[in-house]
């Protein structure tokens, strides 16, 4: 970093101390930033504002006769709502345990592949592929070829073990959505530790051997610390994403069978497409932008750790 | 890294242990192109290697306009968000990459903030402003929100490639005589593009598998997407999933995108990885 800071310094109209500049230079400065800030402010807080209207509103799309003001009553149903709640709960334990068995996994197999081997990078290109995937079509897939209590691959497969005509997306929906989450974010979370381990000094591996350290010792001191970042990015980009993950939800079980499967997304797509409840349902969406964004101050506060902006915002 | 000296019987266990891995990724997506190719009788037919090959499911979408239009509608929408996207993440990221100014993390802060915005909260308004402005089931309804959502990815990827560019070559450029626009287009536009082609590949994909916009602001093939168009797939009966067709449809939607990640796969590691660990 410090690096990169040198040799931008020197660039004309560029100095080290922001103070040194005038006010109009200044806004000079930021004018690149402005047509990315503009876009995304009007195109994703104006909507945002009217769904802030909508939440205080009782507004029901197959009710005629238009929306009237209600003042809180959407909160108070949201809270005191077990339904809302419960898909809070489940959007949680999907994102966590998809997230988290992935990145166990991931770093098992970038392990793996941190060696020298024939044909290395073939296979790298072969573990990657369900990533590229498209997710739609991943999670049509695995509903019905992969899982069918009746031709799917994976019943066939189990019965030597004694597995027969097991309907998983009836009697283990929740887990099998996590698993299509889990097969199609471990390739991700590989390739970044991969490329954290690949990035790491051969000289101090080498110093740790000759010193006589154990293979899980050096692992544990050098290894790991080295690849926390990889990790905390890699966890980070997985929770945004699956977090908000509908497709694998409303293709493979439609939130079903009764709630089994409804996270947080679904049941607000629900409320708006099934319930006719647009107040209600923008009541929940504010609450759940709350919660997020709650989330996000704490990831970002790793962004900022990383990205250094203490010193960028000088 | 340092190769690690194996004995024969370790590389055995690691060749195994390799070889499980493969199977675990690779089964289902070899299990997609198989069903794919297998007759409507040979679905139920659980062995991989199809006992009767046809190109029956893929005459079947490529034929109709039902699936026809929407991977057109995928790669336009698709491409011409990517572009309007990369243009504004470029100017931005080369302010955040670049310049420094007070307020600089606010500003990266918050444009990160919307890439976790729950993009499900906001599709009934935007519903509602599309039809009034009559951008519902068109193009460009699906374009904004796409653009909207891909800056913040392109912005976080390439302020991580510009961070590395060695921005004293311009400099060094315009001392030799050369024009400020010739000091961009010769010195610093060939060491931007690799950065930015990756990054339209990221931005790329999230549209080219964007789901629930898709699903909520199309109503016609006009402009329903790839992703849409194939969970409208229907059999012979409401109860029958068309698994071949279904099948052949994933495989071209994704072949596009594996073609695009076998060439660029290390420069798209190292574009989501340099930004958030090179400290």
């Amino acid at each position: 970093m410090a690096v990169v800071e040198g040799v931008a310094a020197p660039a004309p109209k560029v100095r080290l101390r922001p103070r040194g500049v005038s006010r109009r230079e200044q806004w000079q400065r930021r004018l690149p930033l402005l047509p990315a800030l503009i876009y995304i402010i009007v195109v994703t807080q104006i909507p945002f504002v009217v769904t802030l209207w909508y939440s205080f509103q009782n507004y029901f799309f197959d009710i005629p006769g238009g929306a009237h003001f209600t003042g809180l009553s959407n909160y108070t149903t949201v809270f005191t709502n077990a339904a809302f709640r419960a898909s809070l709960v489940r959007s949680v334990v999907m994102t966590a345990s998809s997230v988290i068995v992935a990145m166990i996994l991931g770093m098992a197999f970038a392990l793996l592949l941190d060696r020298k081997f024939l044909g290395r990078g073939v296979v790298r290109t072969l573990i990657i592929t369900p990533f590229l995937v498209m997710p739609a079509a991943a999670a049509l897939v695995w509903a019905g070829p992969m899982l069918d209590p009746n031709f799917g691959l994976l019943n066939y497969l189990l019965t030597p073990f004694g597995v027969h005509h097991v309907a998983w997306l009836s009697t283990h929906a929740l887990g099998s959505v996590i698993v299509v989450m889990i097969w199609q974010w471990t390739p991700f979370m590989t390739l970044i530790v991969l490329a954290g381990l690949q990035g790491q000094p051969a000289d101090t591996l080498e110093a740790a051997k000759v010193d006589g350290a154990g293979a899980l010792a050096t692992f544990r001191e050098l290894t790991l610390p080295h690849l926390r970042p990889y990790i905390e990015l890699g966890i980070l980009l997985g929770s945004i994403y699956l977090v908000n993950a509908f497709d694998a939800v409303r293709l493979m079980t439609n939130g079903g069978p009764g709630t089994a499967t409804t996270n947080l997304p679904f049941y607000l797509y629900q409320q708006v497409n099934y319930a006719f409840d647009v107040g209600g349902a923008a009541a929940a969406g504010v609450v759940t932008v709350i919660l997020t964004i709650i989330v996000a101050t704490f990831a970002l506060r790793m962004f900022a750790r990383v990205f250094q902006f203490d010193e960028a915002a000088g | 890294m340092a190769a690690v000296t194996t004995t024969p019987r370790q590389k055995a266990g690691w060749g195994t242990a390799n070889f499980v891995v493969i199977a675990l990724a690779m089964i289902p997506v070899l299990w997609l192109a198989s069903l794919s190719f297998k007759t409507p009788a040979a679905v139920l037919d659980p062995s991989l290697i199809p006992s009767q090959w046809t190109l029956g499911n893929y005459s079947q979408i490529l034929k109709t306009s039902q699936f026809i239009r929407p991977l057109i509608n995928s790669i336009g929408i698709g491409l011409i968000a990517t572009l309007i996207a990369v243009l504004f993440a470029s100017m931005a990221a080369y302010a955040v990459a670049r310049l420094r100014f007070p307020g600089k993390g606010v500003l990266i802060g918050m444009s990160l903030l919307i890439a976790m915005f729950p993009a499900i909260a906001l599709v009934t308004p935007m519903f509602n402003i599309e039809r009034s402005l009559g951008l519902f089931n068109t193009w460009p309804g699906l374009i904004i929100p796409y653009v909207a959502f891909g800056l913040p990815l392109g912005i976080y990827t390439l302020s991580a490639f510009f961070r590395e560019i060695p921005w004293e070559l311009e400099k060094a450029a315009k001392v030799d005589g050369a024009t400020p626009f010739q000091a961009f287009t010769k010195v610093i536009a060939p060491l931007a593009a690799p950065g930015m082609v990756t990054t339209a590949i990221l931005v790329f994909m999230f549209c080219w598998n964007e789901f629930l916009f898709a699903i909520s602001f199309t109503s016609t093939i006009a402009s329903r997407t790839a992703p849409a168009s194939i969970a409208y797939f229907s059999g012979s009966s409401q109860f029958t999933v068309p698994t071949g067709p279904i099948a052949a449809a994933a495989v071209v939607i994704t072949i596009p995108i594996i073609i695009f990640v076998v060439f660029f796969q290390r420069r798209i590691v190292a574009g989501l990885t340099s930004g958030a660990v090179k400290g």
